[in-house]
């Protein structure tokens, strides 16, 4: 019996649900626009992964950079259910460096 | 130095995981008459998926069968919650599923229209506003 895939399996249920707490708050203080940072901290938990010798550790920044990519996509669509009165909603975001070039950028959403 | 690939089958396995979770439940239930159809398929296919990762020897294909059960365990809910959002109007309906079509006549806010196909403009939407872009929509 391999019980390595049944328990990451559980933790990544956890890391995903994670996912939508921070998508909901982060939007709603920091704003969609700093989606360029998300999907950057995501690529490197993906590539840090590779480094970890710790099957465990790689596993779970693996799941975790998944996660924060994903989550990063999603940021957009938040945005709009904020503005829309979905979820409460705050004008005062604390803007990320490079606001305006990112704007110009077309935010991913899936 | 040594590599060790399975964060990055992982993240592979969560992220397509939750990319199904998203896209694939959103089409098929917008698709699909009966939902327990889809439901009992999802369910079925993660509990198979767990089971599979108990014996698998590979660790790679381990956490693979094990996030990818666990995320269409959760699927197999999802399609519920994605009916709850279409009766609530938050996803939009389909009115030529008759699932919908009676979804539709029975929940005055539901609706066809995609309140989120839209770009933030930074600023809240007054009630009027809201309600004049569901008028323009009709």
């Amino acid at each position: 019996m391999n019980l390595f895939g049944f328990l990451l399996g559980i933790a990544t249920l956890f890391i995903i649900g994670l996912g939508f707490i921070w998508v909901i708050r982060g939007e709603r203080y920091f704003g969609y626009l700093w989606w360029p940072y998300v999907m950057a901290a995501g690529a490197l938990c993906i590539l840090g992964s590779l480094f970890m010798l710790n099957n465990w550790a790689s596993s779970l920044i693996g799941a975790l950079g998944a996660s924060l990519i994903w989550g990063s996509t999603e940021l957009k669509e938040q945005a709009v259910r904020g503005e829309i009165g979905w979820y409460p909603f705050r004008a005062k975001k604390i803007l990320p460096p490079f606001e305006d070039a990112i704007k110009k950028w077309k935010a991913p959403s899936l | 130095m040594a590599i060790n690939l399975l964060g990055f089958a992982s993240a592979f396995a969560t992220f397509l995981g939750v990319w199904l979770g998203h896209v694939a439940v959103r089409k098929i239930e917008r698709e699909t008459t009966n939902l327990w159809i889809p439901a009992l398929i999802a369910f079925t296919m993660g509990f198979g998926f767990e089971v599979a990762s108990f014996f698998v020897s590979s660790l790679y294909l381990s956490a693979m069968c094990g996030i990818l059960g666990v995320t269409l365990l959760w699927d197999s809910f999802e399609f519920y919650r994605q009916q709850k959002r279409i009766k609530h109007g938050h996803a939009p309906a389909n009115p030529k599923n008759p699932r919908h079509a009676k979804i539709l006549a029975e929940y005055p806010v539901a609706t066809i229209f995609d309140w989120l196909d839209r770009n933030p403009r930074g600023m809240a939407y007054s009630p009027t506003e809201l309600a004049s872009i569901k008028e323009n929509e009709k």
